[in-house]
């Protein structure tokens, strides 16, 4: 009996995310438009990449591990995921936070994890069919890029924990927000830190060797990098190679590394708000 | 006389636009101070990308690495003084649209275009400038010194690229006024002066075409650097003009969308 009472509870919880997700869908489906900017965005800055290593590759045929194949692929690759795996977290709850507007979640029966991250699931679905679809097509048929997961099923796992990952990260930055007063600096501060060591700009074999290996313990090369090379079907970084089942794994304990991070900040953060008046 | 006093009045008004923006950043300096270095930092991306070609053991054909990295410095410098001055217009035009408080600028006795750039100063952008003229100072170290004419060829085609600058951000504030709210016009703009922080020659014909006479993006950074490296091209007069016409029809385009404003009163 309490079991099935707890289904319920557990059941209509579910119901609740679903629908914050379904009308978070609908609230950016009015701005498509916004969204419909990647179109033009994404393939302006991609013919820059291709213009630009096609120029470097002229004068060597392989270049921090990569050919100009595997170059354009790459860039081809990292920003479709990013559409995918894009996230705003951090905003959001710093807004809230400095607003005092956070103290309505904390009247709510609502975890406010959850519902930021259904929230995330409702604007990714949307970027889903606005974004990655069409500029994925783009991609294939303009650049005659091969845009094919050599594993596809170990592709859609890393892309998925790329995706929480992506948020975990983000939602700590936003989590920042319960001991500084003005974040916008570190939050920008963090997503530049965040991108570099991700691999947005450059594959991350092109640093120098020490900081591919320090790259190997922190958890932005999950969100970008792996993700990209568990698409191309082989990883290594820092000298060390791993197969696409090992690397997905690691990925796997890295999200609960951070679920764990997430817990224990926020509970030290919590203390520290206060609203008055909202 | 009358339009002497009215130029003073501006400027006056300008200048303490200014202090009033520099004194509200400063009640949050920590803030100010990091988002100062962000700025500078987030601008080192094309930089950082030539380094890391470079010590690579890799190249731009035909282009050393100070070469490149005066071209990316010189868009840099650009920038740093563009976003400061005068580019706030259009995230200040993005924001009265959709809170519906650009009716106040339309009803105050000074041109629009002078009042949405005065109550838009960032200083935080000083950064960009901050990190330009180091680079710069730098790549110049590396280089073979300019001749008189050179300095003053590269001082003239340095105010057209931020002639061009401006007359992107009335583009922008313009799309800003039918486009309500949609802060990725920042992104278009990236996405399209991209091309300006690489040599040239590394495009296809069509491409170059495109950046040196339809929308001649070349003078953001890779013309005034041609000219201090003594590397003539003979697209920098179709530049030029093209440059002029650019601004004409950003000016155009402003007014036609202005004219399109509606609100509902603030």
């Amino acid at each position: 009996m309490i079991f099935l009472s707890s289904m319920g509870v557990i059941g209509k919880k579910i119901e609740f995310y679903k629908t914050v997700a379904f009308v978070t869908y609908k609230e950016w489906a009015a701005y498509r438009s916004h969204m419909a900017v990647s179109l033009f965005v994404g393939p302006v800055f991609f013919l820059v990449q291709y213009f630009i290593w096609h120029a470097v590759f002229t004068t060597r045929g392989s270049l921090g591990g990569f050919t100009l194949e595997q170059m354009v692929t790459y860039y081809g690759i990292s920003s479709v995921i990013s559409y995918l795996t894009f996230d705003f977290a951090d905003w959001n709850l710093q807004m809230l936070i400095r607003t005092g507007k956070f103290a309505t979640f904390l009247l709510r029966p609502v975890t406010h994890v959850y519902f930021a991250l259904a929230q995330k699931i409702g604007h990714r679905i949307l970027s889903f069919w606005m974004e990655f679809i069409p500029v994925y097509l783009i991609f294939i048929f303009a650049f005659g890029i091969r845009l094919v997961p050599r594993f596809p099923v170990w592709t859609v796992i890393s892309i998925l924990l790329s995706f929480i990952l992506a948020f975990l990260v983000n939602y700590c930055i936003g989590i920042s927000g319960f001991w500084l007063i003005r974040t916008n600096g570190l939050r920008q501060a963090l997503h530049l830190f965040k991108d570099i060591c991700a691999g947005v700009f450059i594959p991350l074999t092109f640093f120098p060797s020490p900081i591919q290996k320090i790259l190997l313990f922190m958890p932005f090369q999950y969100i970008t990098f792996v993700p990209t090379r568990v698409f191309i079907g082989s990883y290594e970084l820092g000298g060390v190679s791993f197969s696409i089942p090992e690397i997905v794994g690691i990925q796997a304990l890295m999200v609960l590394a951070m679920v764990l991070f997430v817990t224990i900040l926020w509970k030290k953060g919590i203390k520290r708000f206060s609203g008055v008046g909202i | 006389m009358i339009a002497e006093n009215q130029f003073i009045r501006g400027v006056k008004a300008h200048f303490q636009a200014i202090k009033a923006a520099l004194a509200g950043r400063m009640a949050y300096r920590g803030d100010f101070l990091l988002s100062t270095i962000i700025m500078l930092m987030a601008e080192m991306f094309a930089p950082a990308i030539t380094f890391l070609i470079y010590s690579n053991g890799a190249s731009f054909p035909g282009w050393g690495i100070y070469e490149v990295l005066l071209i990316q410095s010189i868009f840099m410098m650009a920038r740093g003084i563009a976003f400061p001055f005068f580019f706030g217009m259009v995230w200040n035009t993005l924001s009265r649209v959709r809170e519906g408080t650009l009716d106040i600028l339309l009803i105050k006795p000074l041109g629009l275009v002078h009042l949405i750039i005065m109550t838009a100063f960032d200083c935080n952008d000083i950064g960009k400038l901050f990190g330009g003229v180091l680079l710069f100072a730098i790549s110049m170290k590396h280089l073979p010194f300019p001749g008189f004419m050179q300095w003053v060829q590269f001082l003239l085609l340095f105010i057209l690229s931020l002639v061009m600058l401006f007359a992107f951000a009335l583009i922008m504030s313009a799309l800003a006024i039918v486009w309500v709210g949609n802060s990725r016009i920042f992104e278009m703009f990236s996405a399209v002066t991209s091309f300006s922080q690489y040599p040239l020659s590394i495009f296809s014909k069509p491409i170059q075409t495109f950046i040196t006479v339809i929308i001649p993006l070349g003078l953001l950074g890779f013309f005034p650097a041609s000219v201090l490296l003594g590397k003539y091209s003979p697209q920098i007069t179709a530049a030029i003009v093209s440059s002029i016409f650019f601004l004409i029809a950003s000016f155009w385009f402003f007014k036609k969308m202005v004219r399109q404003y509606t609100s509902t009163g603030g």
